[in-house]
């Protein structure tokens, strides 16, 4: 899973979020490092929705346009849990590695 | 209110093709439009004026695009994943030719160094020189940098090869431009300015067409390629050039000419049965590396205008290209829509 497929997954795990209500939580959830432009966003969300881990919510109007939002399939959510697992316990072995503190509780 | 800013933007988004527009576009401008306006109507009225989609958005739709185009494995609409297999094909062809020049090169200057000492000296007619402001060891470099670069792009280092490839085809156009100002190469020059365009920017440019999402080529049968080629193309002409019985022999456009014709009529009997699953990919390759030949070719002959017979042979060449791309022409038109769907990529999400 690419970095932007697991931002964006984890932007949705709490509840729908529309176009650039993503954008705006991926960024926050990143603390700026991930500033996604809407091609890239919307590049990551046509796979995403292509593999069956996100779906459409709803729509809604917004000063006149229709808001899209999307939510996590039961798909989306067990493969954001499996990433979020793989990516914790490589950090793991990382830290261990490195002889950061902590790495020993974890592991 | 967003007039003009949204016309801008959706001008930006014709560069995705019509089937992906028709899905998201809407969803696309909107939030386009959020990630600009303000609700304030004085500030979203200048903004809307004078705003526009920046440099990276453009680029991010442009990238967008190419993945969409180019075929990115199980979702990719048919026509566009055989547009894409064929260009990465091609431009394995074009960089396979590249490596095969380079290891010639290599051979040559090998052994017009005593590396082969059972042979005897190769002639100094055939000897690669050094053309234009560069020392040698430049030149061996970009012989080298043409076969790494084939052989990490076989082997899937994309992004390796890009940077490489980039970087190889400078020297030469250092070399053309040293030559058009200080006039060291003989005008008309339109030759070597068409070799660079078409066998090294092009190519080299096509390159974008591999990328993560895009369907491998097999590796073995293309890594093998290099030294087949090698040993039946560069050798025999090699053991030509060097026995002095080269008179007759096509010069580099017509050779790349006869090539892809005789690459055209060994698969015409498969493009013709269609039982082949790919055969329609395979056409289409040929029809683009056709297209690159000919216009080679059509370009270099600009050079032999004061020759009656070097025209003559160059439309001969033309004319058998043609007529051999003409017996996969209908299968790579085809191919846009009849071959199986590409299985699923692996490394997808």
């Amino acid at each position: 899973m690419t970095g932007h497929a697991f931002f964006v997954l984890t932007a949705l795990a709490d509840g729908p979020r529309h176009g650039y209500g993503i954008v705006g939580e991926v960024a926050e959830l990143s603390g700026g490092r991930v500033k996604l432009k809407i091609g890239g966003l919307y590049g990551v969300l046509e796979r995403l929705a292509a593999e069956g881990l996100i779906e459409a919510d709803r729509e809604e109007a917004h000063d006149g346009r229709l808001r899209r939002y999307y939510r996590l399939t039961r798909d989306g959510r067990r493969a954001l849990a499996e990433e979020a697992e793989l990516r914790a316990a490589t950090a793991r072995v990382v830290r261990a590695r490195l002889g950061i503190a902590g790495a020993e509780a974890a592991g | 209110m967003s007039g003009n800013l949204e016309r801008r933007y959706r001008r930006v988004l014709r560069l995705l093709p019509g089937w992906y527009r028709q899905q998201w576009e809407e969803d696309m401008v909107a939030a386009f439009l959020d990630s600009w306006l303000t609700g304030d109507p004085e500030a979203d009225k200048y903004i809307t004026k004078a705003a526009g989609p920046s440099w990276a958005e453009v680029a991010s739709v442009s990238g967008l695009a190419a993945r969409l185009y180019l075929g990115n494995g199980a979702d990719a609409l048919r026509r566009y994943f055989a547009w894409g297999q064929a260009i990465r094909c091609a431009v394995l062809a074009v960089m396979l030719v590249n490596a095969v020049r380079g290891l010639d090169g290599l051979v040559l200057t090998a052994w017009s160094r005593g590396v082969f000492g059972w042979l005897p000296a190769p002639p100094a007619s055939i000897l690669p020189g050094s053309p234009g402001p560069w020392p040698p060891v430049v030149w061996y470099l970009v012989d080298y940098a043409w076969i790494v670069v084939f052989v990490v792009l076989v082997l899937r280092y994309y992004r390796t090869a890009q940077v490489i490839a980039a970087l190889a085809i400078v020297p030469d156009l250092a070399r053309l431009l040293y030559g058009q100002f200080t006039a060291t190469i003989p005008s008309p020059t339109v030759g070597p300015w068409a070799f660079w365009v078409l066998l090294y920017l092009v190519p080299v440019l096509a390159m974008t067409a591999f990328h993560r999402d895009a369907q491998p080529l097999p590796r073995w049968p293309w890594l093998l390629a290099l030294p087949a080629n090698y040993l039946l193309v560069a050798v025999p002409l090699l053991a030509l050039q060097a026995t002095g019985n080269s008179a007759w022999l096509p010069d580099f456009s017509g050779l790349y000419c006869m090539l892809i014709a005789l690459a055209c009529l060994a698969h015409a009997p498969r493009a013709w049965s269609r039982k082949s699953a790919g055969s329609g990919v395979w056409s289409l390759t040929l029809t683009l590396l056709a297209a690159d030949a000919g216009a080679y070719r059509i370009f270099s002959t600009a050079d032999y205008l004061h020759d009656p017979h070097l025209i003559t042979v160059s439309l001969a060449e033309l004319l058998i290209l043609m007529a051999a791309v003409a017996l996969v022409a209908t299968d790579a038109a085809r191919a846009q829509t009849s071959i199986p769907a590409p299985p699923p990529h692996p490394h997808r999400v």
